[in-house]
């Protein structure tokens, strides 16, 4: 039974395709397209072939931006990843299990702008909640957001206290879905807490593990906000990341074209990433709890 | 010796939940502070006033705090609207029109979650400065809009196509054509979907720095997120303004997640399989 035409049902199509197409999807291309130009934003553009893209190599503030990139992603799955399932794992066994989670959870609903505000004044060296508590026992002030590496290491205890949450309650949702009784099973028969956690628990943790991990590394590859805020990238743009060194060149430097280069590289791994996502999973029954 | 490794855990969780509020209530603390008291008490001092509105009037006067967050107030409800009309449209049409090259067409706007931020800001910039968008609060309207869509089309797709096809069946007896389909039978029920759309996408658009950053340049445009990330500079500031600053400009997006926080897990889940 037929009792619309064709024609209605893309129209209802339509507003949604055409935002997207034109500020999204054709702005990707001419992205692309500018990525193999010299251009400073306000005189023509210069075609010059694959020459941003090889200037990457040579510099070396493009290669501090890339491992700092590669340690953002390895610390976010130690600390806010394998930090929220351990917290997740003990929370379950305990008594007040909701009045922790709740406290683990407020920074979900705080921006990175703010969060990055309020530790740039836990951090500030003067008068620094932190450097007020090293005085408090007697030792010397630290210049938490200056001293590298050391920057990049208090950016990230800053993600975790923003990110952990997040990777906590996913953790506890998986948690909260395994039957009891396979547990106790393996406690009956002898196995310890621990024996029980790696080949019970982790196993059937598998799917909301693959979801957190994959969420993780490709939000770790986007950051941007935070370090913005709490360094813009410095002292010296030794606590930059891709995102934040694409900025930069772009927006600060108008270097376009090798702007526009960084964030195809940029685009080229998270995609990468996305996709062996997809290939290995999305299955069904995870979208609709 | 399980009662010493309970005893240890339990400690453990404590430091660290402290730890975790120990930001929070820097915050509070030194927000309720008046300036004078800030800089001559030392951090372990209860404050001997309560300066939070007197703090945030003087935050208001010196970064005009308003004009910004009035802006943001304007992109998230208007953004959000837009979204959710423009994408629950699309995503019934997908679902129950099926017109040809439907799967192909979801694709096409879906790929917008696929790259990061980054990818677009070049040529969106240019595009504005040719167009008249730069700096006007329709351009940061139609791209916050723009960036909302794919997700939100993901989330009412999946939820339309849970509804069952008997009750479209019915609806069409009774002689419903399909605008009023979707308005009478469709929208009714997509309370859930909006939430989740409501509770990610306009608080995203509440938090959004980059886009602000780039596409806008005064009061004119310019969000609430770039002009408090404006107010930490270097040299520090006025502590107490600026946290009073940073608790006003936070409300918004709490008081939204207290209000819709059991659809906080679906659309995490959703966020997730999304990427």
């Amino acid at each position: 039974m037929k009792y619309h035409n064709k024609f209605v049902s893309y129209l209802y199509i339509l507003p949604s395709f055409l935002l997207v197409f034109l500020l999204l999807l054709v702005p990707m291309f001419q992205n692309i397209y500018y990525s193999f130009f010299q251009w400073n934003g306000i005189a023509e553009p210069v075609f010059n072939g694959f020459s941003n893209y090889i200037q990457l190599f040579k510099d070396s503030n493009f290669f501090t931006s890339l491992i700092n990139t590669i340690l953002w992603v390895v610390i976010t799955l130690i600390f806010p990843v394998f930090g929220g399932l351990l917290i997740a794992v003990f929370l379950r066994g305990i008594k007040f299990g909701n009045f922790f989670k709740s406290i683990f959870y407020i920074p979900i609903t705080i921006s990175f702008v703010a969060t990055g505000i309020i530790w740039n004044y836990m951090y500030s060296r003067q008068i620094g909640v932190l450097n007020t508590f090293l005085d408090l026992i007697g030792l010397d002030k630290i210049s938490w957001l200056v001293n590298v590496p050391l920057n990049t290491f208090s950016l990230l205890i800053t993600w975790t206290w923003q990110q952990l949450g997040i990777n906590m309650v996913l953790f506890l949702m998986g948690l909260t879905s395994i039957p009891v009784e396979q547990t106790e099973a393996a406690t009956i028969e002898g196995a310890s807490k621990w024996q029980t956690f790696i080949h019970i628990t982790l196993p059937m943790l598998r799917p909301i593990t693959t979801v957190v991990i994959v969420m993780a590394t490709a939000n770790s590859f986007k950051v941007f906000d935070l370090i913005y805020v709490m360094t813009r990238g410095g002292p010296y743009r030794s606590s930059e990341t891709l995102a934040v060194t694409m900025f930069r060149e772009t927006f600060t430097m108008s270097n376009m074209g090798y702007g526009a280069a960084i964030s195809v590289v940029l685009s080229i791994i998270v995609v990468a990433i996305s996709a062996i996502y997809l290939r290995t999973m999305v299955k069904k029954d995870l979208l609709y709890y | 010796m399980v009662v010493l490794r309970k005893t240890i855990t339990y400690i453990i969780i404590i430091l660290l939940a402290l730890a975790w509020l120990l930001p929070i209530f820097s915050v509070i603390q030194a927000a309720v502070k008046s300036p004078e008291q800030f800089n001559s008490s030392s951090f372990f001092q209860f404050p001997t006033k309560f300066a939070l509105f007197d703090n945030f009037k003087k935050a208001i006067q010196q970064w005009k705090l308003q004009e910004f967050y009035l802006n943001s107030i304007i992109y998230s409800v208007v953004g959000g609207l837009i979204t959710i009309i423009t994408a629950s449209m699309a995503a019934f049409s997908i679902v129950r029109l099926k017109p040809k090259f439907n799967f192909v067409l979801f694709l096409i706007i879906y790929s917008g979650t696929l790259f990061p931020f980054q990818m677009y800001l070049i040529p969106l910039y240019r595009i504005f400065n040719q167009t008249g968008l730069y700096d006007t609060k329709t351009g940061m309207i139609l791209v916050y809009s723009a960036l909302a869509i794919p997700f939100s089309l993901f989330v009412y797709r999946g939820f339309y196509s849970t509804i069952p096809k008997e009750i479209e069946d019915a609806a069409m007896i009774d002689g419903c054509n399909s605008f009023q389909l979707y308005t009478k039978i469709f929208l009714p029920q997509s309370i859930a979907p909006t939430a989740v759309v409501a509770l990610f996408q306009m608080s995203w658009i509440w938090n959004d720095l980059l886009f602000g950053m780039v596409l806008t340049r005064t009061g004119n445009a310019r969000p609430v997120m770039v002009s408090l990330a404006s107010m930490s500079g270097v040299s520090g500031g006025i502590i107490p303004y600026i946290m009073s600053g940073v608790i006003f400009t936070s409300l918004p997006t709490i008081l939204l997640f207290i209000l819709l926080r059991r659809y906080f897990i679906s659309g995490m889940v959703l966020s997730v399989a999304g990427d």
